[in-house]
C-alpha cells in the first residue's frame, strides 16, 4: 500500500469528477434542493386546518363558538355554506378538510344546559392529518366543555370544581413539536446516501464501460489502494455536503445541534464511509452506469428513505420490515443524529449505533476489496 | 536481467471448458524485439495478459523479468511496461495529467517527475497538446501517449498488444524506427500482430493458431522450413500455408 498510488488514483478522480457536469449537479444543486423540498414541503404538522362552518343557528353563541375556532392557530374558518350540502361540496374538491355543523337551536340548548350536539365532518383521505385533526377538534371541544361546565356551576352558587384528573403535558427533546427538527437529520442522512452511493456507483462502472479498467489491472495498483483513491475526493464532497446542510439547517430553520459537533462528523464520517463503499461495490459488481445508478438507487436511497425511521415509524411496521430496517445503515445514523440534534445525548449513550455502523463500514471495506482482487487487482 | 526475459512452459489458460491458450512453451531473449503473431482469437491477448500478470494462468509454468508468473504479478506488473491498442488513456485527463497518473501509480520518486515527463514530450512530440483533453488528439498521437507512459518508469521489458492496428503506414514506420531504438539502448521488446509484414522487424517471432504454436524462429528459418521451395515467399505466404495444413 504506497501513499502515492492512492494519491495519483484520487487526484485522476477528482479531476473526472470536476470535469463532469452531471456528477457535480448531483453533488451540489440535489443537496440544496432535498433541503429546501424536504424542510419546506414535507411539514408533518398539522396547524392552520381549513375548516368551513355551516351555522344553522344564529345566536350570538354560534356566533362566539365560530370566532374562537378559527383564533385557534390549529383552524381556519375559510367558508361559511350556507348548508350541509355546500360543505359536501367543498370537502369533495379538497378546499376544507374539516366540516363544522351547528344545527337550529344549539345556543339555545347550550343556554337550557340541554346537551347541543355539533356535526363535524373530517376528511379522512390523508390518515396522518385526519387523526391530528380529530385530536384538537376533540381538544378544542373539551376545553369548551369545560369552561361551560363552570360557568354552570358558577351560576348554581357552588364551588368551582375541579377536574379529577388532569393531565400536564411537557414534551421533551423536541418541545415546539416541530418535525422540521427531526426531518433535518433525516434529510442528512438521504443526501449522504444520493451523493455518497449513487455518485460512487457509476466510478467503477465507468472504468469499464471506457475500457480503462483493463489499464488499472495492467498497473501495479492494489485492490486496496483503488479502493482508497476511488473513495477520498467523494467522501470530502459527501463531508462538504453534510456541512451545507447543517448549516442550512440552522440558516432557514434555526434547528442548532445541541450536542457536540465532532461527534456529530465523527458519525457523518463513518456512515459516508457505508454510503461510497456500497456505492463502489455496486459499481464493481454491476459493471454498467445504468444498472449500477438504478441498482444504488433500489437498495440505498428508498431503504434510507422509507425503513430508517424517517418518514414511517419503525415501531409501525410488520415485523419483517422492522428486521429488515435493522439493516439499513441509516437507521442507526439517524438514531446518533437524533440522539445529537434532540436529545444532548453523549457517546456513552450512542455508542451501540456507532459501532453498528463502524461495523457495517468495516465489511463493505472487506467486501470491496475481495471484489476488486477477483477483478485481478 | 537474466539473458531470458520471458520464459513459459505448458502454458494454459481456459475460461470455462473453452480453451483459449493449449500448453504453449517459448522464450523471450533480453534485448531482441520477439514477435508474437496469430489470426484474431488465435489466443494472441490471452497470452499477453497472462505474461503481464493481468491474469492467472491455468496451468504451467513461467516467469516475466525475473518473477513467477503465479506468485509474483505484482512484481510484474512494476517491472514491464505494458501497452494495448485495446485499452486508453483517461481521455477526459489531458496528456500532462495522464502522465502524472502513471508516474504516481508506478511509484516514480517525484524528484525524477520533471525529467521524465519532459522526456515524455520530447520523444512523443506533443508538447504542444499538452493541456488539452486527450479524447481531442487523433489516434496516432494518443498511441504515442500511451507508449510514453509504459516507459515511464524505465522497464527494461516491454509488451505490446497491437500496437499497430487502425494506425497509417507513416505512424507505422516512426513506430517501428522508436521500437529499434528502444532495443538498441536493451529493452526487451515483445509484440503481438496480426500484420505478417510487421514479422519482418522481429528477430524471432512464434506463430500462433487457434491456442497452439504452429512454428517458432526467426522469419527466415519459418519461411525456409515450411515453404523450402519458394524462395520469393514471405511469412504470410508460410502462416498461410501452415493455416492450410491444419494444427501440426
Amino acid at each position: 500500500m504506497t501513499l502515492r498510488r492512492i494519491q495519483a488514483i484520487a487526484r485522476k478522480e477528482y479531476y473526472h469528477l470536476i470535469r463532469d457536469f452531471r456528477s457535480l449537479y448531483l453533488a451540489f444543486i440535489i443537496p440544496l434542493l432535498l433541503i429546501l423540498l424536504f424542510g419546506y414541503a414535507l411539514s408533518l404538522d398539522v396547524e392552520h386546518v381549513p375548516t368551513a362552518v355551516v351555522d344553522h343557528d344564529r345566536t350570538p353563541e354560534s356566533r362566539d363558538f365560530i370566532l374562537r375556532l378559527d383564533a385557534s392557530v390549529y383552524f381556519d374558518v375559510v367558508a361559511r355554506p350556507p348548508s350541509a350540502a355546500a360543505l359536501t361540496e367543498l370537502l369533495d374538491r379538497n378546499r376544507v378538510i374539516l366540516g363544522v355543523v351547528i344545527p337550529p337551536g344549539w345556543g339555545a340548548g347550550l343556554s337550557a344546559d340541554r346537551v347541543a350536539p355539533l356535526q363535524i365532518v373530517i376528511d379522512g383521505s390523508d390518515p396522518n392529518t385526519a387523526g391530528n385533526t380529530r385530536a384538537f377538534i376533540t381538544a378544542f371541544i373539551a376545553r369548551a366543555n369545560e369552561k361551560n361546565l363552570l360557568d354552570y356551576l358558577n351560576r348554581q352558587g357552588r364551588e368551582p370544581v375541579r377536574p379529577p384528573v388532569e393531565g400536564r403535558f411537557r414534551v421533551w427533546f423536541n418541545e415546539d413539536l416541530e418535525s422540521r427538527n427531526f426531518i433535518v437529520p433525516g434529510i442528512i442522512a438521504v443526501i449522504i446516501m444520493i451523493v455518497g452511493a449513487l455518485l460512487t456507483s457509476l466510478v467503477i462502472a465507468r472504468e469499464y464501460e471506457n475500457g480503462t479498467m483493463e489499464t488499472i489491472r495492467s498497473l501495479p495498483v492494489r485492490a486496496g489502494e483503488f479502493f482508497l483513491g476511488k473513495a477520498i475526493p467523494y467522501f470530502f464532497i459527501t463531508l462538504i455536503d453534510v456541512l451545507v446542510a447543517i448549516l442550512m439547517g440552522q440558516v432557514l430553520f434555526g434547528i442548532v445541534m445541541k450536542s457536540s459537533f465532532w461527534l456529530m462528523i465523527l458519525a457523518s464520517t463513518v456512515y459516508i464511509l457505508v454510503a461510497l463503499g456500497t456505492g463502489l461495490l455496486i459499481s464493481v459488481k454491476t459493471r454498467s452506469q445504468l444498472v449500477a445508478n438504478q441498482l444504488a438507487v433500489l437498495v440505498t436511497y428508498l431503504p434510507s428513505l422509507l425503513l430508517s425511521d424517517f418518514v414511517f415509524p419503525q415501531q409501525n411496521m410488520p415485523p419483517v420490515l422492522q428486521a429488515v430496517s435493522k439493516l439499513v445503515p441509516a437507521t442507526y445514523y439517524i438514531d446518533i443524529l437524533n440522539g445529537l440534534y434532540l436529545r444532548s445525548l453523549s457517546f456513552g449513550q450512542l455508542w451501540p449505533s456507532f459501532l453498528m455502523l463502524a461495523l457495517m463500514a468495516a465489511l463493505i471495506g472487506a467486501l470491496n476489496i475481495r471484489a476488486l482482487q477477483r477483478e485481478g487487482l | 536481467m537474466d539473458a531470458e526475459a520471458v520464459a513459459v512452459t505448458d502454458l494454459v489458460k481456459r475460461f470455462g471448458r473453452f480453451t483459449a491458450v493449449d500448453r504453449i512453451s517459448f522464450s523471450v531473449r533480453a534485448g531482441e524485439i520477439f514477435g508474437f503473431l496469430g489470426p484474431n482469437g488465435a489466443g494472441k491477448s490471452t497470452t499477453i495478459r497472462m505474461l503481464c500478470g493481468i491474469i492467472t494462468p491455468t496451468s504451467g509454468a513461467g516467469h516475466v523479468a525475473g518473477f513467477d508468473l503465479f506468485r509474483g504479478s505484482e512484481r510484474i506488473k512494476q517491472s514491464i511496461g505494458y501497452m494495448s491498442q485495446k485499452f486508453s488513456l483517461y481521455p477526459d485527463l489531458t496528456p500532462f495529467e495522464n502522465i502524472r497518473f502513471y508516474l504516481g501509480i508506478y511509484n516514480v520518486p517525484p524528484p525524477d517527475w520533471p525529467e521524465r515527463i519532459e522526456w515524455v514530450f520530447t520523444m512523443t512530440r506533443l508538447s504542444t497538446v499538452r493541456d488539452r483533453p486527450t479524447r481531442e488528439l487523433p489516434p496516432g498521437w494518443r498511441q504515442r501517449l500511451a507508449l510514453g507512459c509504459a516507459l515511464l518508469h524505465r522497464p527494461r521489458l516491454l509488451f505490446l498488444d497491437e500496437p499497430t492496428s487502425g494506425v497509417d503506414p507513416i505512424t507505422r514506420r516512426h513506430f517501428w524506427d522508436f521500437i529499434r531504438q528502444l532495443t538498441a539502448q536493451g529493452v526487451t521488446v515483445f509484440v503481438t500482430t496480426h500484420y505478417m509484414d510487421e514479422a519482418r522487424h522481429c528477430d524471432r517471432v512464434v506463430m500462433i493458431n487457434a491456442g497452439r504454436i504452429v512454428a517458432a524462429g526467426s522469419p527466415a528459418e519459418i519461411v525456409a522450413r515450411v515453404l523450402p521451395d519458394r524462395p520469393q515467399a514471405d511469412l504470410g505466404d508460410a502462416f498461410v500455408a501452415l493455416m492450410q495444413r491444419g494444427a501440426p
